[in-house]
């Protein structure tokens, strides 16, 4: 994980696309066992029952690794200190989802270099979650 | 259901917004911390064993934006579309937060996938034991009319 630094970030820069395979045992085990889940995460019959086509993807799981996502891209002396998203339509455990995004905006605030970045899903080529993320990075100077 | 001609929303529910629930002990713990970091493929030697610091993400685990609040049920059924999460400082692992949550706003959707809706927004704020403010998180829950979102399918 190298570091990204707010000097070197443009608006309209592009984040590198990663693909994530989420598959009904990570629903399960995300949550913990002990923890109360929609039987729909880990049971295919019942997403189906649900008109969803199978088992269903946590909206959390997916948010976690959007999560994971910007802070891999912004490097180890940055913090994530927002997200805001919009879950579009629902993603079925076994589908790849892919991560992509592009920055919107930098600016300074309360003098801390803020980056935002628009996130999406993508599944068969379709957005399922769409995101505002922003994120704190350092400067060179 | 067809779409009503006035809005369900009633001074009961429009009653329970900004009305504060009481505070409800939250636990960063060390095993939700190491599972959810096993599961995503998580390697940030920040949030490693030992480290003390849990990745922002363990925030799925406090139950954030339904706490024990009274939430309005306008209609029967309910679908998770927004969510938001605020982080102020770094969660550290063991130390316990209070969660107070509250009804941000209710307001009606009309036409879309299911007809007639309502839109619930929740927040959970988490606080430390000074009383520092260390994240939030919020929910959108859109309620609807099974039957009435069959007939707009």
């Amino acid at each position: 994980m190298s570091q990204r630094y707010y000097e070197d970030v443009n608006v309209d820069d592009e984040t590198e696309p990663i693909e994530k395979l989420p598959t009904a045992d990570m629903a399960v085990e995300f949550f913990g066992r002990d923890n109360p889940t929609n039987p729909a995460f880990a049971d295919a019959e019942a997403g189906k029952r649900m008109g969803i086509g199978g088992a269903l993807v946590p909206g959390l799981l997916k948010l976690s690794w959007m999560t994971q996502y910007v802070s891999d891209w912004a490097g180890p002396e940055s913090n994530v200190r927002n997200l805001r998203v919009a879950f579009r339509r629902p993603d079925v455990a076994g589908n790849a989802i892919v991560y992509a995004g592009r920055v919107v905006d930098k600016r300074q605030e309360d003098g801390k270099n803020i980056i935002e970045l628009e996130v999406v899903t993508l599944a068969d080529g379709q957005p399922s979650v769409r995101g505002n993320v922003q994120v704190e990075l350092p400067s060179r100077g | 259901m067809s779409e009503p001609e006035q809005s369900l929303i009633t001074d009961e529910h429009r009653a329970m917004i900004g009305v504060k629930s009481d505070p409800v002990t939250v636990t960063v713990r060390e095993e939700d911390a190491r599972r959810m970091r096993d599961i995503l493929g998580d390697n940030d030697p920040r949030y490693a064993d030992g480290t003390g610091i849990a990745p922002p993400y363990v925030i799925a685990m406090f139950g954030g934006g339904r706490g024990n609040a009274r939430m309005p049920q306008v209609l029967p059924g309910g679908l998770l579309t927004q969510q938001e999460w605020r982080f102020s400082r770094p969660f550290k692992v063991g130390e316990e937060l209070q969660a107070i949550t509250q009804v941000v706003d209710v307001r009606d959707r009309l036409g879309g996938r299911y007809g007639y809706s309502v839109l619930v927004t929740s927040g959970t704020d988490y606080y430390d034991a000074a009383g520092e403010h260390v994240g939030a998180a919020m929910i959108t829950i859109t309620q609807f009319d099974p039957k009435s979102a069959r007939d707009n399918s």
